[in-house]
């Protein structure tokens, strides 16, 4: 009855206007159904001996390294669906706000665990710098 | 006899004080005067009568109280450790800043700062983003070369442990230029400046301000058409016994020429008034860099603090021999702190320029090239972006009723032209490192070459996409500290960018 309608709607339509109309329909359902998925897939992480990496992206690649010696902040942010679904966003801040990693959808009591690691890193690697390096800036 | 200097330096902001009495008046900040001014023009907009009048007095009465209040309540001090402001009338605030943090100290000069021998002290650190961190709006210039001195003595102290030259002019009568004794070095002349004016995008301030005032006036532009119209006409009329009754276009450029003129004139005008006496020097690890003849800015970058050099030469520049060099601190305000630009250098001068700005690097390293799929990615990637705009282009005039041979015929040109720049941008595309920086040289027509010191380096980042990885291609990021602070080596071959990556990762992980 409804899909009658429907397809009554879209018959009244201009063939001009249709085409364009189902194709950002197909394109949009693309997009919020195959994105996420694909995205995820593409989500990897890890701490090396010298920096926490990140591959990330499903058009553009990237690979992103932030060493720990130059960690100057950690948040962990959980909005209310995070908390909902049980995850939180884990983000590492450099001196360069653009030269920064963040790590969303991790399971939230993995967090602090994860932030805990990060700054014992930070430390020993400060530790091991000279004096006059320890200035990351 | 210099720690005694220093120590006086110091002594002189220990207690707190309060900014210069002129700063009731003078250091009214413009933002917050349209906050105060927007409650009751909304309401003038929107309402009549006497509530208008009464909101209107009391802003009036209150304003100045206020203003007093402010300055009476605003102290700043310095211990030779931290610089601390309190301020706020009804909430307070106290800020303190480690010394250490500063990555820039500059003093401002207006001209009526000039003339009432006062001076704005800027102070930026690493987390200012948009705005400086500390601002003192009005001091007395001494105060404020007394305040640099004593700051940028405490900072060498702390970094190096040793007693540094703060002999200062502190008590110097106003105007007295810069509070150095250091070494020079560069000194950009007048005609450099000129050149560097009309060569650059300053020729764009009068058709930029023509256009926004055109843009402003709005309902007004037709009757100005109009009126401009006959103003040529009648301008033609009188110059045509000078061009013997010639055609139109020659009136046309008589008209382009002395807008032309008009043009160069103000760049020049605008480029001495903004960098005339422009100077650097260096004193005990600091740049002081100087620039303005009516109003004056003196910027402190500490050399520690550089974070990358970035050189750019634009055609005409490249053609004669010269380059523009900014200087990138992590200090905060884009465009004003956190950067200072040299503004014509010539080719010769660069290396001696870069080995003073990153000591121990005697120059912009050898640069290789990129793979040749570089060249196709280059060609392609801007034939697909011209090609768009051509049929975009054709179809307008198209609609339009415009579309000929002609119009049609040099919208094609725009094709070869794009192929043209592709090749050049490839040829161009090249990078380099060193044991102690890394390089990156990019642009078709306009050149940018980038050069940051590998212990600046903060975090790394690579990139490929789906056609860069189909020609074995990837681009590396950079970043260091400031704001939108990055080198890009764009469309290196994929394993080079990967051996990059591990390297530049490491060097960042643990500097030397």
């Amino acid at each position: 009855m409804v899909g009658g309608a429907t397809f009554g709607a879209v018959a009244l339509l201009p063939i001009g206007t249709v085409a364009p109309t189902v194709a950002a329909a197909v394109f949009w359902l693309c997009w919020v159904i195959w994105m996420p998925r694909a995205r995820l897939k593409r989500w990897r992480w890890r701490l090396t001996d010298l920096a926490i990496e990140l591959r990330r992206g499903v058009f553009v690649h990237h690979h992103d390294a932030v060493p720990y010696f130059r960690i100057q902040q950690i948040d962990i942010r959980a909005g209310p669906v995070d908390r909902l679904l049980g995850i939180a966003e884990l983000a590492v801040t450099s001196a360069s706000a653009a030269g920064s990693a963040t790590l969303p959808g991790i399971p939230a009591e993995m967090a602090p665990e994860l932030r805990q690691e990060l700054l014992l890193r930070a430390e020993a690697s400060l530790g091991d710098a000279a004096d006059e390096a320890r200035d990351a800036v | 006899m210099r720690s005694e200097d220093s120590g006086v330096s110091v002594e002189r902001f220990s207690t707190p004080r309060r900014l210069h009495p002129a700063s009731i008046l003078l250091g009214i900040d413009v933002g917050q005067i349209f906050q105060w001014g927007l409650v009751p023009l909304v309401a003038l907009v929107t309402s009549s009568g006497r509530a208008v009048l009464v909101l209107i007095g009391l802003l009036l009465v209150l304003s100045p109280v206020i203003r007093v209040l402010d300055w009476r309540r605003r102290r700043y001090s310095f211990d030779g450790a931290e610089l601390r402001i309190e301020s706020g009338v009804l909430s307070r605030s106290l800020r303190s800043l480690d010394v250490d943090r500063i990555q820039q100290i500059e003093i401002r000069r207006k001209l009526l700062h000039r003339v009432l021998g006062l001076a704005a002290v800027r102070v930026e650190t690493a987390g200012s983003v948009s705005e400086p961190e500390v601002e003192l709006r009005v001091v007395s210039e001494s105060d404020a070369r007394a305040l640099r001195t004593a700051v940028r003595a405490a900072k060498a102290r702390s970094r190096a442990g040793v007693e540094v030259d703060a002999t200062t002019d502190a008590d110097d009568a106003p105007g007295a230029g810069t509070d150095t004794r250091g070494e020079r070095v560069l000194t950009v002349p007048a005609t450099h400046i000129v050149l560097a004016s009309v060569t650059g995008a300053r020729l764009l301030v009068l058709p930029a301000f023509v256009a926004a005032a055109v843009q402003l006036a709005g309902d007004a532009f037709d009757q100005f058409a109009e009126q401009a119209d006959q103003g040529i006409e009648q301008l033609g009329r009188a110059a045509e016994p000078l061009l013997g009754g010639g055609p139109d276009w020659v009136l046309a450029a008589l008209v382009a020429l002395v807008f032309t003129g008009a043009a160069v004139a103000v760049a020049v005008v605008t480029g001495l008034l903004r960098d005339g006496g422009f100077r650097i020097d260096r004193v005990d690890g600091d740049l002081h860099v100087s620039r303005g003849l009516l109003s004056t800015q003196e910027s402190l970058v500490p050399l520690a603090r550089v974070q990358m050099v970035v050189i750019r030469r634009n055609w005409l520049r490249r053609l004669l021999g010269f380059a523009t060099v900014s200087v990138r601190s992590a200090g905060g305000s884009a465009g004003a702190g956190g950067s200072v630009t040299v503004p014509l250098v010539p080719d010769a001068a660069i290396d001696r320029l870069l080995a003073e700005l990153l000591p121990g690097v005697p120059g912009v390293p050898d640069l290789v090239s990129h793979p040749r799929a570089a060249l196709r990615r280059s060609v392609v990637g801007r034939l697909i972006r011209s090609s768009i705009l051509v049929g975009i282009g054709i179809t307008a005039l198209y609609f339009a009723g415009w579309l000929g041979p002609w119009t049609g015929g040099a919208l094609l040109c725009l094709l070869p032209l794009a192929v043209a720049l592709g090749v050049l941008e490839y040829l161009n595309l090249a990078h380099g490192t060193t044991g102690l920086v890394v390089a990156s040289r990019s642009g078709a027509l306009s050149i940018r070459t980038e050069v940051a010191p590998l212990r600046k380096v903060q975090a790394v980042g690579g990139s490929a996409g789906p056609f860069q990885r189909r020609l074995g291609l990837s681009s590396l990021t950079a970043h260091v500290a400031g704001p939108s602070a990055q080198l890009t080596i764009h469309d290196a071959g994929a394993a080079r960018v990967a051996e990059l990556h591990g390297w530049l990762t490491a060097r960042a992980a643990r500097p030397t």
